[in-house]
């Protein structure tokens, strides 16, 4: 509990390491592998805006693709049907996505455990219902497909680069946030709400806040995704989606900041190769899940700690 | 882990590397779940197609492989499997997609790598003019010609009141309004009495049945089709909505799968298209083709889908034959305005809008004597052409 603000060596060494193994990945000169991490980047960030929900103020939510969602879609309408310039459009996305999850979390604060849970997942299926029947605006169920982007971001690699910066720049504020007072407060909240509101925290307060902080950063994922595939489509906004990134976040596992990124990259690879050979995917996913509630509650992260401690402990 | 990485793009490298002396062919059907009994049968064509082609010394002396990819019948899994298929298998072209959004997303994912697209089954008019490209070819339909033919059904069958119900999604949407532009064409007098938009995928129709009774019309246009169209005929039935009005239908219901399905609770009075039909030996190469088709089925009543599959397969071999290349930009050129001989007769692409000319076989589906299914007849072959 010594260090708030700055990260302990190890961790800053492999986040050095992984940054710089990032940077020299377009220099393999694959387009596979380029893109590959163009999208773990976005789901990496996706997952660890979640988590900042889950792993740090303890809410489940089932609805944080509305989110996502919300920053794909009015960042891509923004850019294509109102030909805004990119970083207004962009902006515009993120603030989009951090208003609606403010809104949403004022009635969701309100609740707790499994009617929080259930209270996100309303909200997420309106936000679909949405994107689904106004047409006009989304495409509804065509998608919203042709989504200009900005000449700076049209090359692979350029795109590559633009994301591996602002998910850096993203998940380092996310970072920043989950290990200052107000990070610490939440895992108050967590451990003992009632407790944590004897001693003078306004943990309702506190709540509305991650929501919003987890809204803003997927909104971030959402509006960089939507440009990464030159289109939205519903289903980014429809609870299987909710669904995914929870996983993702809980195969990570969710007391550890970087747990969820990890999570992320693992059954986004996974997903990907399971593709090529068989079209059972969920499958698959099902029994990864049965596996982490079983066998890994605290996720891969978890997995990683119990095994170095273990190493210590026997030498 | 740079070393990882390094191990990681060589292998993939390697993978490349290997045999690109074969023209690798990048497939996107639905093979599991829902679309699959779409998805499964079009592979059979596609395989027939790679088979011959194969067989007769490939493309410019090159095999074909087929590198084939599950589209979930979702838009954004089917963008991302057609990206794969060209960042990491490298594949020459794209062929495939079922339902009008997929269509629409691995379109976009042509355009942005400018690799060819060849749609063999979505057919929504955007396809071919909003959303058109130099890299996108359509060998399916599209609305505008299916509501051009219903709406002239609609006229020979003389309807002075109809009923239009449509599903709400892309398909729905376009095909109502390409009958729309059709009765104005072909039955300007009719009386268009109410337009109902039942969900995708909805399953009880009750509601639309009695505001269809309510409105008295002796004619219904529809693009509801497979278990949408087996579900509303089930619940019309009994209410004798087939008695009272007559049932103009696209999507297809006519094809064998809806007819062999239904059997005997095929309803009366409907007048459908289908793409193609095992016993109409329209063309006379058709019978080869269904014999091969029905020997990969292991049944001899088969469905429309695999001749949508083939007819894909054939053109891309033609145009890269013509172009002597497999290079995308002289494929696409190539297929401007390219015609080939097809199992259900010859089939020319649009230089223009990139769309086949490929027409629809029409009908009523009636009774016959001894056979526990439906069939249509007469048949009637609508070409592709917006008459005026």
């Amino acid at each position: 509990m010594e260090s708030v603000r700055v990260m302990p060596r190890p961790v800053a060494a492999v986040c050095a390491v992984v940054v710089l193994a990032l940077l020299v990945v377009p220099l393999l000169d694959s387009r596979y592998l380029i893109d590959l991490f163009t999208e773990i980047m976005i789901y990496a960030l996706f997952a660890l805006s979640l988590n900042v929900l889950i792993g740090y103020s303890g809410n489940v939510s089932f609805g944080h693709a509305a989110y996502f969602a919300i920053g794909g879609y009015t960042c891509a309408i923004l850019l294509t049907t109102y030909e805004w310039g990119f970083a207004p459009a962009f902006a515009a996305a993120v603030i989009a996505s951090a208003l609606a999850a403010g809104l949403v979390a004022w009635f969701c604060v309100r609740l707790t455990d499994i009617y929080f849970a259930m209270l996100t997942l309303a909200f997420a299926m309106v936000v679909w219902g949405v994107a689904f029947k106004w047409r006009s605006v989304t495409g509804g169920d065509d998608g919203f497909v042709g989504v200009s982007v900005p000449a700076m971001l049209d090359s692979r690699i350029g795109f590559y680069y633009f994301t591996l910066a602002a998910t850096g720049l993203s998940a380092a504020v996310l970072w920043l946030i989950c290990h200052s007072a107000f990070g610490r407060c939440l895992v108050a909240v967590r451990e003992n709400r009632i407790r944590a509101g004897f001693v003078g925290i306004n943990t309702r307060l506190m709540r509305w806040w991650a929501f919003v902080v987890a809204g803003t950063f997927a909104g971030v994922a959402g509006a960089i995704f939507g440009m990464f595939h030159r289109g939205m489509y519903i289903e980014s906004a429809f609870w299987t989606e909710s669904a995914t990134v929870l996983i993702m976040t809980l195969l990570g596992g969710i007391y550890s900041f970087f747990g969820p990124a990890i999570g992320a990259a693992t059954l986004f690879v996974l997903e990907r190769l399971t593709n090529e050979y068989t079209e059972y995917w969920p499958i698959v996913l099902g029994m990864i899940l049965v596996g982490i509630l079983l066998f890994l509650p605290d996720g891969l992260a978890g997995l990683a700690r119990k095994l170095a401690s273990y190493r210590s402990r026997g030498g | 882990m740079r070393y990882v990485l390094a191990v990681v793009a060589g292998v993939i490298a390697l993978a490349g590397a290997s045999a690109q002396a074969e023209i690798r062919l990048g497939v996107l059907y639905p093979i599991a779940g829902t679309g699959a009994v779409y998805g499964v049968p079009a592979m059979f064509g596609h395989d027939l197609a790679v088979d011959e082609i194969n067989a007769a010394g490939g493309v410019n002396g090159q095999p074909l492989a087929t590198f084939k990819r599950d589209t979930k019948l979702k838009p954004a899994a089917a963008a991302a499997a057609a990206k794969e298929l060209i960042t990491k298998d490298g594949v020459n072209v794209l062929i495939g997609g079922l339902s009008s959004a997929v269509g629409l997303a691995i379109s976009e994912v042509a355009r942005q790598e400018k690799v060819v697209y060849i749609a063999t089954i979505p057919k929504t008019i955007q396809m071919t003019t909003t959303k058109l490209h130099d890299h996108v070819f359509r060998t399916a339909s599209h609305t505008d010609f299916e509501g051009d033919a219903m709406a002239r059904i609609v006229a020979q069958l003389g309807i002075e009141k109809l009923c239009d119900i449509q599903l709400d999604y892309a398909y729905g949407h376009d095909l109502g309004a390409g009958i729309v532009r059709g009765l104005a064409r072909h039955a300007p007098d009719v009386d268009l009495v109410i337009e109902l938009r039942p969900k995708l995928g909805a399953t009880d129709y009750n509601a639309f049945i009695s505001q269809i009774l309510g409105a008295g019309c002796d004619g219904i246009t529809s693009g509801l089709w497979g278990s949408h169209f087996v579900n509303f005929a089930q619940q019309a039935k009994p209410f004798g909505l087939f008695e009272q009005a007559k049932y103009i239908s696209g999507g297809e219901i006519a094809s064998h799968e809806i007819a062999g399905k239904m059997a005997e609770d095929y309803p009366d009075n409907v007048w459908s298209n289908t793409y193609e039909l095992w016993y109409d030996h329209f063309d006379p190469s058709h019978v080869e083709f269904q014999k091969a088709v029905a020997e990969k089925a292991g049944t001899n009543e088969t469905a429309m889908w695999p001749v949508l599959a083939y007819i894909g397969v054939k053109f891309y071999a033609a145009a890269a034959t013509k172009a002597g290349s497999i290079e995308s930009d002289a494929v696409a050129e190539a297929l401007k305005g390219l015609s080939i001989d097809t199992p259900v007769g010859p089939r020319t692409i649009n230089p223009e809008d990139h769309q086949a000319d490929t027409g629809q076989f029409w009908g009523p589906m009636v009774k016959k004597e001894g056979v526990p299914y439906r069939m249509m007849d007469p048949i009637t072959y609508i070409p592709a052409k917006i008459a005026e």
